[in-house]
């Protein structure tokens, strides 16, 4: 009788105990569960050069089911904005931060990676490669050595005795001077000089100071903005009919292409940056002991004449996004 | 031996309680009867639910065709008013400020949905656009797809696959996607009429918005639109399919008719719903894989297995106070007889159902028969005891042995020798059958031996006052009988029978077997007795008697009562002045040492048992 009666007691309570598992998980599937919040914080947001770039971080939110958050910036941050963002980032409730890094930022971002996942875009911010954070990006030197390397193909393999101009956006960011490490490397083995090299962001508006340095053959712009500039000048034929070559990933370079301001453009693929930088981002929220990965993304160089092929058009549609 | 080993296991298994007998059965039953009903049930709900999701999705897919289809007519329209309405009445070169306002009309009704409307002539050269835009410096027409499909086939209209328009250069930097609507038209330039091609281009983000609206859910359902030939015209992740990150069977669903479609893609099961939109041969897709289908059913899931588990825990309880409710009568009743047979509580449980109260009553009534049984038994082991002592006491009765000395005694005096002997030897063989070794059942020979030495010796102490005769069958010597049973009745007929009668009283012993009966009588012709005092003597136990041994005819039925059976035992017939016949009616057992034994064990089966014996050995 007395075992009779713990048996009853034992099953009921056990199914009481699956009662209330049940109803938890039916309540728990009925409300949802929270998505997970991404917030990306990239310099100059606004600028049409992301445009590919979050296209890519758009669909990866969607396919990996979190919300993603494009913080507005302006058009250069300090390394304490930069922290003031992520902070009030993380206060606003976000899982994970995927950062462009600026100069200077390494300590900074090891702090706050103590307190949030951390994923980069663009490059490492340690130029040794040896960084603790995962990156997405293209390989900056690889891509200033293909620049260097359709300079020569026009150039039929030789540029023997060639001047070349150099515009970069800033001399502080790692992956611009990997870039310019990676073409000089090439042109200057080939046989090119460079005559002079420029901080774009120092011309601001102003044509004059290009127009006044030396004549060159080519001027090699290695990065969006300043192979915008660089199409700009030379459609006002500031740049005294210098060939143009350029890394770029705007539609106002590929313009500058269509237009034949430019020579030819290198585009690394924006779209995967964001869609990579996302997606381990989500994963490494969804997984526990998932460890994030950088990714090397792929570049591709385009010609005037191929700038409407299909493959091509695809890149153009991720940039018009 | 596997069997054999589940069998044992299984009798391990099996509950030794009513109680849980009945519990585990009802649970068992009644678990498996919710289970079946939860797995129906959730069948025919998912089947329901699913059935329902392909439904809302077909219907949404149909009202998006139309949408689409809507929009292509007035697209298609657009292209018949601009070549109807204004190429074909107006020449290009004459009329051109009247084309250009009429064109520009058209693409202000519809520039929501309008990148632009442009004419070329056979050679590829621009004849007139809407909006005014500068041309590109080499656009090189001719070489675009919409101008080669129109050229190609000339009767038709074609729509294009969405592209990036390369023509005009409005100064903005930005680059249009289009899908191209083109066809041959005839146009007169200069009075000269020649072929050219009409191109409008409609704004991809308007049909992107109308898929784009649709393509909400972020349950894994999905919708797209491909070409006749499979070239996708929209996907919501058009560019993860282009970088190979995903893909799709677009080719294989742009061979499906209208309808629904169960595919196996990549590894993936999911339903295929396919709607063609009319004139382009467009295919609107929609897919559901089978795990959306599925998660769209998981709260039923719940549901199902929340009720069932409710329902579960409700049926314990009720198969628990069924099961205590029945089982109860029935414990409390095996509670008392256990109880009882520990000698606790005299008393057995009635009560529950009336099948319970049936038992406990018959199990009461027979513990009480039990009881009563056994109080007889004592009493007729006391009884038999008792009536044993007696018979002892008159094996060896000293006044008669006294009287017979004293008859001994005068004889020799008397120098009576030959007298004295054959007292001598009738009181000799007396005491010899007297004590018969202890034994209590001997033949009736020896019996009448024994009456015979009795009788001899009382003749001789009454002077042979009356007569004695022996009537006895020889067929009934060799039948068993209590021994010293017919010396009191002897007695009897001597002391109240003959005694006091002048020389003409007379005893007689008769013997005979009656069907299986042996009766052996004892009748005197005395004074007799009244039937009052007929019924006394075997009744009344305590009478004193006045004379003899004092061993009264009681105790002689008793004993033959107690070893025989209550069928069996003295009958008395006598009338007063008459005479007495008192018989002694014994079953007729043959006298062997086994049955002898049986009937001195004494008990009833024993008693049967030799009554079998006895048949045996007459059948023998």
């Amino acid at each position: 009788m007395k075992k009779g009666r713990k048996i009853f007691i034992i099953t009921e309570a056990v199914l009481a105990v699956m009662v209330f598992l049940v109803a938890f998980a039916m309540l728990w599937e009925r409300r949802g569960r929270n998505l997970d919040k991404i917030s990306v914080i990239v310099e100059n947001s606004d600028d049409t050069q992301w445009s590919a770039f979050k296209y890519g971080l758009r669909m990866a939110a969607e396919d990996n089911g979190v919300e993603m958050f494009f913080v507005s910036t302006g058009e250069e941050l300090t390394v304490e904005e930069q922290q003031q963002m992520i902070q009030t980032e993380i206060d606003n409730g976000a899982d994970a931060v995927i950062v462009q890094p600026i100069p200077g930022a390494e300590e900074m971002l090891l702090k706050m990676e103590r307190k949030i996942p951390v994923m980069l875009v663009g490059y490492a911010p340690d130029g040794t490669g040896a960084s603790e954070f995962p990156a997405v990006g293209p390989d900056n030197y690889a891509m200033g050595a293909a620049l260097a390397e359709e300079l020569l193909k026009d150039y039929e393999e030789s540029l023997e005795g060639r001047t070349l101009g150099l515009l970069l956006e800033s001399t502080d960011s790692q992956a611009i001077l990997d870039r310019e490490q990676g073409f000089r490397d090439v042109a200057e083995k080939a046989g090119a000089s460079v005559v002079w090299s420029m901080e774009s962001s120092a011309l601001g508006e102003s044509a004059e100071v290009i127009a006044a340095q030396p004549k060159v053959d080519c001027v090699a712009a290695l990065d969006d903005a300043s192979l915008t500039a660089a199409g700009a000048y030379s459609s006002s034929n500031v740049l005294q009919e210098a060939r143009v070559y350029g890394i770029g990933h705007s539609t106002e370079a590929a313009y500058y292409l269509d237009t034949g301001a430019v020579n030819c453009l290198i585009v690394p693929d924006e779209f995967n940056v964001g869609y990579q930088s996302l997606t381990e981002s989500a994963k490494n929220l969804r997984e526990l002991w998932y460890r994030m990965r950088g990714t090397t993304v792929s570049y591709k160089a385009i010609r005037r004449e191929e700038l409407f092929t299909k493959e091509n058009q695809e890149i153009l549609f991720t940039m018009s996004q | 031996m596997v069997k054999d080993k589940y069998l044992k296991y299984l009798e391990r298994l099996k509950p030794s309680g009513i109680q849980s007998t009945i519990m585990a059965s009802f649970s068992v039953i009644s678990i498996s009867l919710m289970l079946i009903l939860g797995i129906v049930l959730y069948i025919r709900f998912s089947t329901m639910s699913r059935e329902e999701l392909v439904q809302s999705t077909g219907m949404l897919m149909e009202q998006t065709g139309e949408n689409l289809e809507d929009y292509l007519v007035s697209m298609r329209q657009i292209s018949d008013a601009a070549y109807y309405n204004v190429i074909k009445e107006n020449d290009l070169s004459a009329r051109d400020q009247e084309i250009q306002a009429k064109m520009n009309l058209l693409y202000e009704a519809n520039r929501d949905n309008l990148q632009s409307i442009a004419i070329y002539n056979d050679c590829g050269s621009l004849m007139a656009a809407e909006p005014v835009a500068s041309q590109k410096e080499d656009p090189d027409v001719t070489n675009q797809d919409w101008y080669k499909q129109a050229v190609e086939e000339m009767e038709n209209m074609h729509f294009s696959t969405p592209h990036i328009q390369n023509l005009f250069d409005d100064g903005t930097q930005r680059y249009y996607w289009v899908i191209s609507l083109s066809r041959v038209v005839e146009l007169t330039d200069n009075g000269v009429s020649q072929l050219g091609v009409l191109l409008v281009d409609m704004d991809y983000s308007a049909i992107s918005r109308m898929m784009n609206q649709i393509n909400t859910s972020n349950n894994g359902q999905y919708y797209y639109l491909c070409d006749s030939s499979g070239e996708i015209i929209y996907h919501p992740r058009q560019i993860q399919i282009n970088d190979g990150i995903i893909s799709e069977d677009s080719k294989t669903a742009a061979q499906y008719k209208d309808g629904i479609y169960d595919v196996i893609f990549k590894g993936e099961q999911r339903k295929v719903i396919v709607n063609t939109i009319s004139y382009t041969g467009w295919k609107l897709v929609g897919v559901i894989p089978y795990d959306t289908l599925s998660a769209g059913t998981i709260n039923i899931r719940y549901f199902i297995v929340l009720s069932i588990l409710l329902m579960a825990m409700m049926l314990v309880i009720i198969n628990r106070v069924v099961a205590v409710r029945i089982s109860r009568p029935i414990l409390k009743l095996n509670d008392s007889v256990k109880e009882y047979e520990a000698g606790e509580k005299p008393e057995i449980y009635i009560g529950g159902s009336s099948e319970i109260r049936h038992l406990g009553l018959s199990i009461q009534s027979s513990y009480e028969q039990i009881d009563t049984l056994m109080k007889e038994i004592v009493l007729e082991q006391n009884e038999r005891r008792k009536s044993e002592f007696d018979a002892l006491q008159s094996q060896i009765n000293p006044h008669f042995l006294y009287n017979a000395l004293e008859s001994i005694t005068w004889m020799v005096e008397g120098e009576r020798n030959d007298e004295a002997v054959f007292m001598i030897s009738q009181l000799a063989k007396l005491f010899r059958i007297s004590l018969s070794k202890g034994r209590t059942v001997i033949s009736i020979r020896d019996e009448l031996q024994h009456a015979q030495s009795y009788m001899n010796i009382q003749m001789i102490r009454y002077k042979s006052t009356f007569s004695v005769a022996f009537d006895v069958d020889p067929s009934v010597y060799s039948y068993c009988i209590v021994k010293l049973v017919l010396q009191p009745l002897l007695e009897n007929a001597i002391n109240y029978g003959v005694e006091g009668m002048d020389d003409n009283g007379e005893i007689r012993v008769t013997g005979n077997v009656e069907n299986g009966t042996v009766v052996l009588s004892v009748s005197d012709n005395g004074f007799g007795m009244s039937e009052e005092q007929v019924r006394l003597v075997l009744t009344d136990s305590s009478r004193i008697r006045k004379h003899g041994s004092g061993v009264g005819l009681v105790n002689v039925n008793n004993r033959i009562q107690i070893l025989f059976g209550k069928e069996y035992g003295l009958k008395i017939k006598s009338e007063p002045d008459e005479g007495t016949t008192v018989s002694i009616r014994i079953p007729a057992i043959p006298y062997t040492e086994e049955n002898r034994k049986i009937l001195e064990r004494g008990h009833i089966r024993g008693r049967e048992g030799s009554q079998d014996a006895g048949t045996q050995e007459k059948q023998g």
